[in-house]
């Protein structure tokens, strides 16, 4: 399994907003159906997709698809190409679910061409039903590589403590490296704080949170800002 | 009269904990020295080691020297296990069980099936060898991540089961955790939560160390040691597995109401059973309010603390009767 420390998420469509182009190449790059593009845009985003997914194919950029899981159908059938090498699934819940998506990733595979079975997943939790599920949901599929921790902050309406960190974040970090570590299964996630979560950030938090997400057995994690890569991969990279 | 004779304050639950095993040591079969070392050791449960580090083959020759060297290591009192790895199951249960073990304690588990096929195992072998069928217990050693995530499934598959063994170090490692204490936190503390909790639910018990100890298991100072075993008590440990000999005695005390919470309880006891009499359901003692609960577990207190005073009684007879040989 290639090194794969930091997950960078890039919207499909191009930012409106400047963006820095990162110190360092992310391990991979996830490119986005789901927040960052708006709903009326989602159609084009699709359409883009497999332009953007051979060019990184060009380029040996390791790529896996965001897709949006209220528009789950529509999105697998447009990440389903060349260059993919999986999909991120946020807010799994079910197992049956995420067999359903492996049938219809198989039939893409065969319809396009793609090798049988190479298209991984990758499950974000995010829901307290989610995170109890992790080790069944990880075993409805053969495709699944890795066990990430999503917004659980945001979705468990997690409020920061006087000690200034996510109590409940800890537990549930704690089921989901060992439901990882169980199945083999690469286990994603950052100890992020209140008040430096995820895309607010700066470097020295990331590489702090990614550092501590390290030493509870974490061995990459998303990031959505450019300037983090850095830090993700110096953080993951320490013993 | 002595504490253990006072049986005045039965409780009506369950004793809690099952077994007094404040302190477990790990010692060689095949180390000559091994009826003294146990002998000094003063350790509630010794598990016995039967493969040399650093030399996997199986040692033949332990076939012969095994059944001595249960009865040396148990002569002082102590509940002798010995250390099986999952791998080699039924062929080290083969050569290792004889009649003086408690039971033994499975390492690198796969999951409930190997506590099942130990389980049947053990009843084949104890038909065979005249030891009472279903006696010998199961201890889990917690070395992998199966281990946590199927702890639940494990520690219900049998009635041989007696309770997990939790190392931080070993068990870290499975984990791809840190192994050096550099976290402000216990990276395991959700975990040993569970194990604690599962085990207790089957009327098991857990043991284990607080962080960092736990992770470090240096030789640290009388006070560090008692600080940690005071921790670990106060998660739900029931006994730890000891990283150096001079943990044992700490934890034969730390892992036990202390003579202050006993004098407390008794005196709970006391002041209820007065208010009982004068019609009331409850009674204030020392600005706190005592009621049934209080006072079920002020009686489960008091009969732990002579439960614990009983198993040293035990042990010093035990060792008084035998002089330490050599195995």
């Amino acid at each position: 399994m290639p090194c794969r420390r930091s997950w960078l998420i890039q919207s499909v469509l191009p930012s409106t907003q400047h963006q820095d182009k990162p110190s360092e190449k992310a391990d991979v790059l996830v490119l986005d159906l789901e927040y960052s593009v708006a709903t009326r845009l989602k159609s084009r985003a699709r359409q883009a997709l497999r332009e953007q997914l051979l060019n990184l194919d060009a380029i040996q950029q390791s790529a896996f698809v965001r897709i949006d899981w209220s528009t789950r159908w529509a999105d697998v059938r447009a990440a389903m190409y060349r260059g993919i090498q999986g999909l991120v699934l946020p807010g799994p819940e079910n197992p049956e679910d995420i067999a359903d998506i492996d049938t219809l990733m198989s039939q893409m595979e065969r319809e396009r061409g793609l090798n049988q079975g190479s298209t991984q997943i990758v499950l974000m939790l995010e829901s307290a039903r989610g995170f109890w599920n992790a080790q069944s949901l990880a075993q409805a599929s053969p495709r699944v590589s890795a066990l990430g921790v999503g917004r659980i902050d945001l979705t468990m309406d997690l409020k920061p403590l006087p000690q200034n960190e996510f109590r409940l974040s800890r537990y549930l970090m704690s089921r989901t490296v060992v439901a990882a570590r169980m199945l083999g299964k690469q286990p994603l996630g950052a100890f992020w704080r209140p008040g430096t979560r995820g895309g607010v950030a700066n470097p020295t938090q990331t590489q702090e949170a990614a550092r501590e997400a390290q030493l509870m057995g974490y061995r990459g994690s998303f990031c959505v800002n450019p300037d983090q890569v850095a830090a993700i991969n110096h953080g993951f990279s320490s013993e | 009269m002595t504490l253990a004779q006072d049986t005045s304050h039965q409780p009506a639950e369950k004793p809690m904990p099952r077994n007094i095993r404040r302190s477990a040591f790990v010692l060689d079969a095949h180390d000559p020295q091994l009826a003294t070392r146990a002998f000094n050791s003063h350790a509630d449960a010794i598990f016995l080691n039967l493969i040399k580090p650093g030399n996997p083959l199986w040692p033949s020759q332990l076939t012969t020297t095994l059944p001595s060297a249960i009865e040396a290591a148990a002569a002082v009192g102590a509940e002798i296990f010995i250390i099986i790895e999952s791998s080699h199951l039924e062929a080290q249960l083969n050569v290792a069980i004889y009649s003086g073990l408690t039971g033994i304690v499975l390492q690198s588990i796969e999951g409930a099936q190997t506590l099942e096929c130990a389980s049947n195992h053990l009843t084949k072998i104890e038909h065979e060898r005249g030891i009472v069928v279903g006696s010998l217990e199961i201890q889990v050693w917690v070395d992998n991540a199966v281990g946590v995530g199927e702890c639940l499934s494990i520690a219900r598959q049998s009635q041989r089961f007696g309770g997990f063994i939790i190392d931080d170090e070993t068990l870290c490692r499975a984990l791809g955790m840190q192994t050096q204490p550099t976290l402000s936190f216990d990276p395991l503390e959700y975990i040993k939560s569970e194990l604690i909790t599962v085990a207790t639910s089957v009327g098991a018990q857990a043991m284990g160390m607080s962080y960092p100890l736990g992770l470090t298991r240096e030789n640290s100072s009388p006070e560090t040691v008692k600080q940690s075993i005071k921790r670990a008590r106060d998660t739900g440990f029931k006994g730890a597995l000891c990283a150096h000999e001079n943990w044992i005695s700490h934890c034969n005390v730390g892992f036990q109401p202390s003579p202050e919470e006993v004098d407390y309880y008794r005196r709970v006891i006391e002041v209820f059973a007065e208010g009982i009499r004068r019609g009331m359901a409850s009674v204030p003692l020392e600005g706190k309010m005592i009621d049934v609960p209080v006072d079920l577990r002020a009686k489960l207190y008091v009969q732990w603390a002579q439960r614990a005073h009983q198993r040293d009684e035990e042990k010093i007879q035990a060792s008084n009767k035998k002089r330490p040989l050599t195995a």
